[in-house]
């Protein structure tokens, strides 16, 4: 109670100091769409500020032109002297202010280090890169924030959750007065949620201000100073980020969402459908993997960014070469060697990447919803069928809760909560019973969420097999029947619902 | 913010700006797909005030009739930039498919002299085949050997040139069947030119092609983003090969056509072709980057770079300068319906 007390003074002589970075009125147009409202917003040195809301609420809008990348149509930001929107990133920069948007800024063909140190590299005599003197800068940063991250990797070969690693510290690395980060933890393995945490900590001991947005709940209390909602473009409320889940639901979502937000588990479960023995890839990123899983049953795989679980999705589904092993689908051993074989055996893949790997952007919503099923079942044939295709696509929209009117419109042009439902549709336009979901909720708000559970629990129900590959560990733990632990491409440990405990769970993460 | 317990803030409301009038918005919003239409009444509207007889009858059946050389090769240029590839090679099989096929027409029309039926059917298959030959290899080249189609289709054009001139010595080729021109070349059938018919046939295809098949469906999706249509299903090696394959046989559709109305095998066609290709699909919307692009406003886009071309030969403008008008054309196009 005393140390609470202390903190809140503490708090309260931050917040009467002046704000590092005051936003008045700042509003943003679109045509004649209204995408901010004028949002008041003030930004105090060494504290974390939260921004918390739907898809589509407006965040990123906000941050945006903080943050340079975009301009504000009325109402003005003041930081240090200067008052008035920025033109752009670099004087945003110039004035302190760093983001690190969802969308990287990295040169994927350069190495770590220079892509740290790009636009701000160390030279010697007569303007010549000194590239020893930016290594050293660089492993000297890692090493300091605590990263586990090669300096001479080439960020291309990196995962996500590395790259993002790499973002975080060319954002640090001029110690900003302001820092964005916009959903940071959607791609970090645990390890590096802790060193970020850490960072940010220290980070804000040196009074760096720091603007936040999350969608994982249990963040905002251990790391949050203030959290202001935002709804379709509105400021809703600016409140302490210990304020309770179901409170800040209430304000995001305007309605009252219930607290298990898990479906219930079905309890009968069928034959085995889908069976890998000793299954190994030739890049040994998988290694010796046994899994069953049974019609209805939902099987968690959960491990480190890199352990090899979205690799073993991916395997399953021809994606991979195949040195030993075998895969069992519906009572038939098959070696796919391109995902059409396997979604004709009934196994469906719906990958992690929505941009990269799930969608195309420049398509409309409706094609590539029946992309996949155009060479299956009573869709087969040369020609298109538009009725049975205008159908199925109402059905399966209303399935995943997806706008039917918005159906034509391009992909991209969609909330990221949207496009992921439009990306989970896939997997309902053709019949199959086995599925693969890598991480299905990635980046997607409270409410989305709910509703792709909610997917995930009717197909279960209807006797699919799911494989649920997820870093996020409270998901596997609400929704799986039983979870396998990957580490170093192998399965280490199996877990029956029973025995779920986070603790021990995340213990199998490490060697 | 004074408190950090649950301050409700109160944004200040300022009068929203008057923002730029309507028809403004309109017009930034609409922008691309106002491109070509915009180019193409403002081509016609100059053409119609200040070059003599541009819209008479007789010039419009004219401007049809060249169009379709540059129409045929352009939708081949789409097939392929929707599945998110690129042809340089067209020109040169233009070239091919005119000297192969007119020599093989020559060569069975010397031994059958009677049947000239056949030495055109034999032609039209061996050109067509050639075509479809060097689609083949920039198919396989391109999706197999994940050369980039930039390389490998410029690559193959000066293979492609190399055997054209190989084959035909570099000279004219002479010795068609005098029924191959009079029908293909200047033809007509109910008023119609044959050419114009063909290249209709060919566009009606191509838009029931990319509408209502599979494959057209495919190959938007493997344009719009090849990993995604893989993870969908769609076998898109094959769907790349059979792009370059159509484009090949479009390409040597428009060489054999050509090489009717010259009435002689020519290896020195087709040159302007990959630019005056690109450039239609550009103007009509079709993205460089893959999956978008629609076959009648290829149409469109061919017929505004041929009445650039007839209006300004209407006007007396020089070929020299004709060619940076359309290079210009191209830039601007570019230019103003950049995202």
């Amino acid at each position: 109670m005393n140390a609470l007390a202390v903190h809140e003074e503490v708090k309260n002589v931050a917040a009467q100091a002046r704000p590092v970075l005051r936003v008045r009125g700042l509003s943003k147009r679109y045509g004649t769409h209204l995408a901010l409202k004028p949002v008041n917003l003030d930004l105090h040195a060494g504290q974390v500020h939260i921004l918390f809301g739907e898809n589509g609420a407006g965040k990123s809008t906000l941050i945006s032109m903080i943050a340079g990348a975009n301009q504000p149509t009325d109402g003005s930001l003041e930081i240090g002297t200067h008052t008035g929107g920025f033109t752009c990133v670099g004087e945003a920069r110039r004035h302190g202010v760093r983001a690190v948007f969802q969308e990287f800024s990295l040169i994927p063909d350069l190495t770590v280090a220079d892509n740290i140190v790009l636009g701000e590299e160390p030279v010697r005599a007569f303007g010549m890169l000194s590239k020893a003197a930016a290594r050293s800068q660089v492993r000297e940063l890692i090493a300091g924030l605590g990263f586990d991250l090669d300096a001479d990797a080439t960020v291309a070969d990196l995962p996500r959750g590395k790259q993002q690693m790499v973002e975080i510290c060319k954002a640090v690395r001029q110690n900003p007065k302001v820092l964005i980060l916009d959903e940071p933890t959607a791609s970090l393995s645990e390890h590096d949620t802790k060193a970020l945490f850490a960072l940010i900590e220290r980070l804000k001991a040196q009074g760096t201000a720091i603007v936040y947005i999350t969608h994982r709940m249990h963040e905002i209390p251990l790391i949050g100073d203030t959290l202001t909602v935002l709804r379709d473009g509105h400021l809703v409320a600016s409140v302490a980020a210990t304020t309770p889940e179901s409170a800040l639901i209430e304000l995001m979502t305007g309605r009252t969402v219930s607290a298990d937000i898990y479906p219930a588990l079905r309890s009968d479960l069928g034959e085995v459908v889908l069976s890998l023995r000793g299954y190994t890839t030739r890049s040994r990123e998988v290694v010796d993997a046994s899994l069953q899983v049974r019609a209805g049953e939902i099987v968690g795989v959960a491990g480190l960014v890199g352990c090899g679980k979205s690799e073993l999705g991916q395997a399953c589904f021809g994606l991979h070469k195949i040195d030993a092993g075998e895969l069992a689908l519906n009572g038939q051993i098959h070696r796919f060697a391109h995902p059409a074989d396997a979604i004709a055996a009934g196994l469906w893949y719906s990958p992690s990447d929505r941009k990269r790997e799930g969608l195309a952007l420049v398509r409309p919503a409706s094609e590539n919803m029946t992309l996949s099923s155009l060479a299956f079942g009573s869709a087969r044939g040369a020609w298109l069928r538009r009725k049975a295709e205008s159908s199925l696509l109402r059905h399966i929209s209303s399935q995943v809760d997806f706008p039917v009117p918005r159906l034509g419109e391009a992909v991209g042009n969609f909330s990221g909560g949207n496009q992921q439902k439009a990306l989970l549709a896939k997997g309902l336009a053709q019949n199959v019973n086995v599925y693969i979901f890598d991480e299905p909720t990635v980046g997607v708000d409270v409410g989305a969420r709910q509703a792709i559970y909610k997917y995930l629990g009717e197909l279960s129900a209807a006797g699919a097999a799911i494989v649920l590959i997820s870093s996020d560990l409270p998901e596997l733990l609400g929704l799986s029947h039983r979870l396998m632990v990957m580490r170093g491409g192998r399965i280490v440990r199996e877990f029956a619902r029973d025995q779920f405990d986070q603790h021990q769970v995340l213990e199998q993460f490490f060697d | 913010m004074t408190s950090t317990t649950t301050t409700l803030s109160s944004p200040a409301q300022p009068a929203v700006p008057a923002s730029s009038p309507a028809w403004l918005t309109w017009l930034q919003r609409h922008r691309q797909a106002l491109v070509l239409p915009v180019l193409f009444i403002g081509a016609v509207l100059i053409f119609t005030s200040f070059a003599p007889g541009f819209l008479s009858l007789d010039n419009l059946t004219n401007v049809a009739r060249q169009s379709v050389y540059l129409l045929i090769v352009a939708l081949a240029q789409m097939i392929v930039l929707i599945g998110g590839g690129l042809d340089l090679s067209v020109g040169m099989i233009v070239a091919l498919a005119s000297v192969v096929g007119a020599s093989v027409m020559a060569a069975v029309l010397q031994a059958m002299p009677d049947s000239p039926g056949l030495a055109i059917a034999a032609g039209t298959v061996a050109g067509l085949a050639s075509g479809a030959v060097v689609g083949v290899v920039n198919g396989w080249g391109t999706s197999v050997l994940r050369i980039p189609a930039f390389m490998m289709t410029l690559g193959m054009s000066s293979v492609v040139f190399g055997v054209t001139l190989l084959v035909s010595g570099g000279v004219p080729i002479y010795g068609l069947p005098p029924e191959f021109g009079e029908v293909f070349g200047f033809g007509k059938l109910m008023g119609v030119p044959v050419p114009v018919l063909v290249a209709l046939g060919a566009v009606v295809v191509i838009y029931t092609l990319l509408e209502h098949t599979r494959f057209g469906r495919h190959l938007y999706a493997t344009g719009g983003n090849q990993r995604a249509a893989d993870l969908s299903g769609v076998r898109t090696r094959r769907v790349s090969m059979y792009a370059f394959v159509l484009s090949g046989l479009l390409a040597a559709l428009s060489g054999l056509l050509l090489t009717a109305r010259l009435d002689t095998g020519e290896s020195n066609i087709g040159a302007s072709m990959p630019l005056e290709s690109i450039a239609a699909c550009v103007i009509a919307g079709v993205a460089l980057s893959g999956g978008v692009g629609r076959t009648l406003a290829v149409v469109v886009g061919t017929l505004l770079i041929v009445f650039v071309q007839n209006g300004m030969n209407l006007m007396q403008v020089g070929a020299y300068a004709q060619t940076m008008v359309i290079g210009a054309i191209l830039i601007a196009a570019m230019a103003l319906s950049r995202k």
